[in-house]
């Protein structure tokens, strides 16, 4: 006696209803693999995009900025024209030191400037940096087109963003010279050339030695800002914190300053996972369909097979196992054809839009995603199929059998 | 004795509580050929639905082969069934995805003793005594009703049970192919001792079985 309902008699009459019922089986396998490989494509794509600009945005800024409150008055240099600086350092910088959250933190000395080349006069910023803090910050070296990152900064170069880099004309070894607030200018040489892919950084960003720009602006010392970069980025205790401790600073954060990107990604989210519930959604209430209605044909066979010593688990096994053969069939095919729609997508050329500069679609390969759709395939179609299924376990057949 | 029912009773319920089997008691014998017959709507159908196990919502004890099967799970009773009862119904009941060889098959195949060379020489063999050895290979929607019902005896007789219900075996076949179902249903019990309890509003079957029972309003006039 066969114990198990899985067994070659059961498989082959299960075979026999699939390949008899060759258009439905066809339609229901499409169903399948259009749900499953929309889910693949569109997980891989937004992924891509939200991947994107989390590593173009956040990891080239600091996730928490601290600076002074920008219209008070510094009692020091009532009449400079230089910018405002944190005077409470020494504090602040003991209460990163000790907490938890903080991941590294740099001190910065920020100024407007006017960049001058042979050819063009721009305005900019030069951001007066410390290279060994800065490289915790941002990892410069993965954004460099060309020349040297943070490491081979010395007292006289500055490194510069492509767009801005383009714009005055000038290129590694050039010599771009900076005119400060208070009438102060210096020449220095371009060492290094860096593209985040956002327009807004790659055309008014320049890193300097931080000492240089000191002595320029006759701020020895005094820095503008401080740059936080956390641990978890979410936890955003600090801020309050510092805020409680210290009357004198503002606090910017990456939450803030980036709602635009961080709602973005939100819905990206929320696109993603919809869009591909509601199509294994259909998917399901397809095969549902099919197989409830390959049941109710089939009624009779039920009732025979009944009568001939099939069990429940018999017949549920026979119909269950058509809805999983189609559901691996389906999510199996969905495997190459989301490969393919997304590699399409991740060689398709984008037009460089005003804020971000990327050549192609970004799309995340990744191979959960592969694994996340097969499995949401196969589970919608066995969870489908087990309606009708046990329903078909259900049929009576003497009812059948005296119905006719 | 292969099968003794003692005090069987049947009510349904709609429309209104009736009963359709009263008290039946009944004992067979190996290699009988028994025919049940009476008025319409006497209960017929229904005792058969109930001795071959399909239907165990009744009141009483029937033991088949020894086993009370009224103490049978679902699942044991499936097991149970597929061993020691075979099926021949009015309506013809092949199952129209497979050829008449793997409709023959089907129960031994479930019944897993043998293997599949071994089922096929069975269910070709059944083919050649039951006339129909041609049309193995046929898809069973191609095949007449007479043969048709010889493929649902095959279909019975396969794992050679117990015994073998037939409720109006002919009844949906003309005056040639009922007598021949009939006379293939005599010789199996003579000659191989097969037992087949039938159904059969036919007085030329009933008369020429090994013993013939009325039925009237749900008792057995034995
Ligand atoms: N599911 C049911 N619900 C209610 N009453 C039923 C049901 N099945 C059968 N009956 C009734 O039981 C009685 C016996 O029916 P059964 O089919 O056993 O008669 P029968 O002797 O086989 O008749 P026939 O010779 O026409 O086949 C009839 O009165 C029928 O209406
Ligand atoms: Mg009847």
């Amino acid at each position: 006696m066969s114990k198990y309902p899985f067994n070659k008699t059961n498989l082959y009459i299960a075979l026999q209803y699939l390949t008899t019922r060759k258009k439905q089986t066809i339609l229901a396998i499409i169903g399948v693999l259009l749900g499953v490989a929309t889910f693949i494509v569109m997980i891989n794509f937004m992924t891509g995009v939200n991947n994107f600009l989390d590593d173009a945005v956040f990891k080239g800024n600091p996730d928490i900025v601290i600076k002074p409150i920008s219209h008070q008055k510094t009692n020091k240099l009532p009449f400079s024209i230089g910018p405002t600086t944190i005077e409470n350092l020494e504090e602040i910088s003991n209460e990163l030191e000790a907490n938890e959250n903080v991941r590294a933190f740099a001190n910065q000395t920020i100024s407007p400037a006017i960049l001058t080349s042979n050819y063009q006069q721009l305005p900019g910023s030069v951001n007066g940096i410390f290279p060994l803090e800065e490289m915790h910050m941002v990892d410069l070296n993965k954004r460099l087109i060309a020349g040297t990152g943070f490491s081979e900064l010395s007292q006289n170069n500055i490194i510069i963003g492509i767009s801005l880099a383009k714009r005055l004309g000038v290129s590694v070894k050039d010599t771009v010279t900076i005119i400060l607030p208070n009438g102060k200018s210096t020449s220095l040489f371009v060492s290094g050339i860096f593209s985040f892919g956002i327009t807004t950084i790659d055309n008014v960003r320049t890193y300097m030695s931080a000492k240089t720009l000191q002595n320029l602006l006759g701020l020895s010392k005094n820095i503008t800002h401080i740059n936080v970069k956390l641990k978890d980025r979410n936890n955003l205790d600090l801020k309050s914190l510092l805020l409680q401790q210290s009357k004198e600073i503002e606090i910017e954060d990456w939450k803030e300053n980036n709602k635009t990107i961080v709602i973005g990604n939100k819905v990206r989210d929320i696109l993603t996972w919809s869009v591909s519930l509601a199509l294994l959604l259909v998917a399901g209430f397809g095969i549902y369909n099919i197989q409830n209605s390959a049941v109710f044909e089939k009624r009779k066979d039920i009732a025979v097979l009944k009568t001939i010593g099939y069990s429940s688990s018999d017949i549920i096994f026979i119909f269950l196992v058509q809805a999983l053969i189609i559901g691996v069939l389906g999510a199996f095919l969905a495997l190459g054809l989301g490969y393919l729609i997304s590699f399409i997508i991740s060689i398709t050329p984008l037009d460089t839009s005003d804020f971000i500069i990327v050549k192609t679609y970004p799309v995340n390969f990744n191979k959960a995603h592969f694994i996340l759709g097969f499995s949401f395939g196969v589970l919608t179609t066995v969870l489908s199929g087990y309606f009708p299924s046990r329903k078909a376990s259900k049929v009576d057949p003497v009812t059948i059998i005296r119905g006719v | 004795m292969i099968l003794e029912a003692k005090h069987i009773n049947k009510n349904f319920s709609t429309p209104k509580i009736h009963r359709v089997l009263d008290d039946i008691s009944l004992t067979i014998n190996q290699g009988e050929l028994i025919s049940l017959y009476g008025e319409s709507g006497s209960g017929k159908s229904t005792l058969l639905y109930i001795l071959s196990t399909l239907d165990s919502a009744f009141e009483g004890s029937l033991k088949i082969h020894g086993q009370e099967t009224t103490e049978l799970s679902p699942k044991n009773l499936a097991d149970f069934r597929n061993e020691h009862i075979g099926f021949i119904y009015q309506f013809h009941y092949l199952l129209p995805e497979f050829s008449v060889l793997q409709n023959i098959a089907l129960p031994a195949q479930k019944l897993g003793v043998k293997n599949k060379k071994e089922i096929n020489a069975d269910a070709a063999q059944l083919l050649e005594e039951l006339d129909i050895a041609s049309l193995a290979a046929y898809p069973t929607y191609k095949l007449s009703g007479g043969q048709q019902q010889r493929v649902a005896i095959g279909r019975a007789l396969i794992n050679n049970p117990t015994f073998i219900i037939a409720d109006e075996p002919t009844g949906n076949l003309d005056e040639k192919n009922s007598d021949l179902i009939f006379n293939i249903l005599k010789d199996i019990t003579e000659r191989r001792k097969n037992t087949v309890l039938m159904a059969t509003h036919n007085r030329k079957f009933y008369e020429n079985s090994h013993r013939a029972i009325e039925m009237i309003n749900g008792k057995l006039r034995l």
